[in-house]
C-alpha cells in the first residue's frame, strides 16, 4: 500500500524568503505523525502543501495516491488550521451541523464530532462565549466531520489542559487504529512522545524523520526535547564543518541540503 | 442542494440576519405609513403629506413597497450580501468551507442562492407589511380598499427581488474583492447612500456626461423601474429611463456582478 503522503525535494518560497528548504518525506497510512518544530519552521506551510493549498515553487506532494489539492481528495482529507475556522455567532452545535451539511452528513454526525472532543456539555454555547480552548475544539470538530481518511492537524492542542490534552490524543490513536492517518503539528516537545512517528523541522529544513525511539537513541537521550537540541547542534556543526557531515546524520533526512 | 441547505441553515440562525429584516420593515412602514400618517391625521393645519390619504391606500401598495429599494432597502439588502459571503473573511472560515467541502463555485453559488431566498423574503415581508398598514388605514378612514391585481403585485414583487438581488450581489462582490466584512460595507453604503445622490443632485445638473453616465449606473436604474410600477418621487426614485431599458440594465448588473464574484472568488488564494 502507498503512503498516506509522500514530498518529494519540495521547495516553498514566500517573496524572497525560502520557507521549506528541498525537503523530502513520507507519512505512513494509520498512523499519528508528530511534526514538531519552534514557531516559524515551516510547519504549518508544510501542512498547506499537504492540503493543496499552498503554491509551491518545486517538487512533488502525493496525498493518498492524488496530487495534493486533488478534487478527490476533499472528502478525504480533513484540515484543522491553527487558528479556529468557526462562526463565532453560532453554537457550537449549528457550527458543526452547518459543516455536516455542507459536507453532505447528517445531524448525527455533528453531534458525534461535537462529543468526540468533549464539548457535549456546551453545543449549545455561543462560539463566541467559549475559552480559546474550547474555540480550538469546536474548530476540531468540524475538522473530524466525515471520517477523512487523512488528517492534517495544526497546533490541535494548544490551550488545553492536560487532561483534554491526554483525552485529545487517546483520540487520535483511536482513528488512527480504525485506520485514519493523522499528521499533528505542535511546538510543545512533551507532545512528541505521543506520536508513532516524527518529523522534527527546523528553519525549513527536516532535522530528523523516525520513530520518537530512533530519534532518541540517534541523539543518544531518553528526552525527546533534549535530542532535539542535540539534532540542531550537530546539524549545525555539520554545516559549519561539510567534511564531517556522515557522522552526525543518522537521522537527519540527507536531501534537506541543497 | 447540501451547500444551499446548509447555507440557508446558516442564514436563518444569524441574529444579524434578522435584525435586518426588522430593520428594513421599520424603515419601509415608518417612512411610507407612519410618518406620512401621522402628518395627515395629525398635522398642523394646512400641511398635508404628499399625496394625501390616497397615497397610503391599498391601491398604492406596490409603489409603496418599492419605493425604498433604490436607497436604504437597497443599503440592507447590500450589507446582507456583504455578510453572507464576507463573513467567512471575518470569521476566517473560508479555508475550512473549502479545503474539505465542495467547490468554491458550488459555495459560492450556495451563497447566491441563500440571497435569493432572502431578497425575496425581504420584499414578500415589505409587502405584506405595507398591505397590513394600507389596510388598516383604509379601515380607519372609511376610505376604499381597492387592492393591485395580482398580476401587479407579481410585478411588483419581481421588479423589487430583481433591484434587492441585484444590490446583495453587489454586497458580494465588494466582500470578495475586498476580503473582509467592515470595509465593503462602508465603501457600498457610500455608493449607495451619498456618491449617487451627489451625482445626481450636483453632478448631473452641470455636466451632460454626468447626467448621461447615470442612465448606466445600478441605482438610477433602481429608481427608474421602481418609479415606472407607483413609487412616489422620494430621494433615488426617478423616471431617468424606461422600465425596459432599466430591467435589463438591473439584470445586467446582477449577472456581472455574480460572475465577477465568482471569477475572483475561484482565482485568489483565500487562505
Amino acid at each position: 500500500m502507498t503512503a498516506a503522503i509522500e514530498v518529494r525535494d519540495l521547495v516553498v518560497e514566500r517573496g524572497k524568503r525560502r520557507v521549506l528548504n528541498s525537503i523530502s518525506t513520507t507519512v505512513p497510512r494509520g498512523s499519528v505523525t508528530g511534526l514538531l518544530g519552534p514557531s516559524g519552521s515551516g510547519k504549518t506551510t508544510l501542512m498547506r502543501a499537504i492540503v493543496g493549498v499552498q503554491i509551491v515553487r518545486s517538487g512533488s506532494v502525493l496525498v493518498l495516491g492524488q496530487p495534493a489539492g486533488a478534487a478527490a481528495l476533499r472528502r478525504k482529507v480533513g484540515y484543522l488550521t491553527q487558528a479556529p475556522s468557526v462562526y463565532d455567532d453560532l453554537t457550537v452545535r449549528e457550527n458543526a451541523r452547518y459543516f455536516a451539511a455542507l459536507y453532505g452528513y447528517g445531524a448525527t454526525a455533528a453531534d458525534a464530532a461535537i462529543r468526540d472532543v468533549g464539548l457535549a456539555d456546551a453545543a449549545g454555547q455561543l462560539v463566541a462565549s467559549l475559552s480559546g480552548g474550547q474555540r480550538s475544539r469546536a474548530s476540531l470538530a468540524c475538522a473530524l466531520l466525515g471520517e477523512p481518511e487523512l488528517l492534517i492537524l495544526d497546533e490541535p492542542t494548544v490551550g488545553q489542559d492536560p487532561v483534554l490534552r491526554a483525552e485529545l490524543w487517546d483520540r487520535f490513536h483511536a482513528l488512527a487504529a480504525a485506520g485514519t492517518t493523522l499528521l499533528v503539528s505542535s511546538h510543545v516537545m512533551d507532545e512528541a512522545g505521543r506520536c508513532d512517528r516524527l518529523i522534527l523541522i527546523r528553519e525549513g529544513a527536516i532535522i530528523a524523520d523516525d520513530s520518537p525511539a530512533d530519534v532518541r537513541a540517534a541523539a543518544g537521550t531518553t528526552d525527546l526535547e533534549e535530542a532535539f537540541l542535540r539534532l540542531i547542534q550537530e546539524r549545525e556543526e555539520a554545516v559549519a564543518t561539510p567534511g564531517d557531515r556522515a557522522g552526525s546524520t543518522a537521522v537527519a533526512n540527507e536531501r534537506q541540503t541543497p | 442542494m447540501g451547500s444551499v441547505r446548509a447555507e440557508l441553515m446558516k442564514l436563518v440562525r444569524r441574529p444579524a440576519a434578522w435584525l435586518l429584516l426588522a430593520v428594513a420593515l421599520v424603515l419601509a412602514l415608518t417612512f411610507t405609513y407612519l410618518i406620512p400618517y401621522a402628518s395627515y391625521a395629525g398635522g398642523t393645519a394646512g400641511v398635508r403629506t404628499v399625496g394625501g390619504l390616497p397615497a397610503m391606500l391599498p391601491a398604492r401598495l406596490v409603489g409603496n413597497s418599492l419605493g425604498g429599494l433604490p436607497v436604504f432597502l437597497g443599503a440592507l439588502v447590500l450589507i446582507l450580501g456583504v455578510l453572507v459571503v464576507g463573513g467567512e473573511y471575518g470569521w476566517a472560515t473560508w479555508k475550512t468551507v473549502l479545503s474539505q467541502g465542495p467547490s468554491r463555485i458550488r459555495v459560492y453559488g450556495a451563497k447566491l442562492a441563500v440571497l435569493a431566498v432572502a431578497c425575496l423574503v425581504t420584499v414578500l415581508a415589505v409587502f405584506a407589511a405595507g398591505a397590513g398598514a394600507s389596510a388598516l388605514i383604509a379601515a380607519a378612514e372609511s376610505a376604499p380598499a381597492d387592492w393591485p391585481s395580482a398580476g401587479d403585485l407579481a410585478q411588483g414583487v419581481a421588479a423589487g427581488w430583481l433591484i434587492a438581488l441585484m444590490w446583495a450581489a453587489l454586497g458580494g462582490l465588494l466582500a470578495i474583492t475586498l476580503r473582509s466584512v467592515a470595509l465593503p460595507i462602508g465603501l457600498g453604503l457610500v455608493w449607495l447612500l451619498a456618491v449617487q445622490n451627489l451625482l445626481a443632485g450636483i453632478a448631473a445638473p452641470l455636466l451632460s456626461w454626468v447626467a448621461t453616465a447615470q442612465k448606466g449606473l445600478p441605482g438610477p436604474n433602481a429608481g427608474s423601474l421602481v418609479a415606472a410600477l407607483g413609487a412616489a418621487d422620494t430621494p433615488g426614485v426617478e423616471r431617468l429611463v424606461g422600465a425596459g431599458q432599466a430591467t435589463i440594465v438591473l439584470v445586467g448588473y446582477l449577472v456581472g456582478f455574480a460572475i465577477l464574484g465568482g471569477a475572483i472568488l475561484r482565482r485568489r488564494d483565500v487562505l
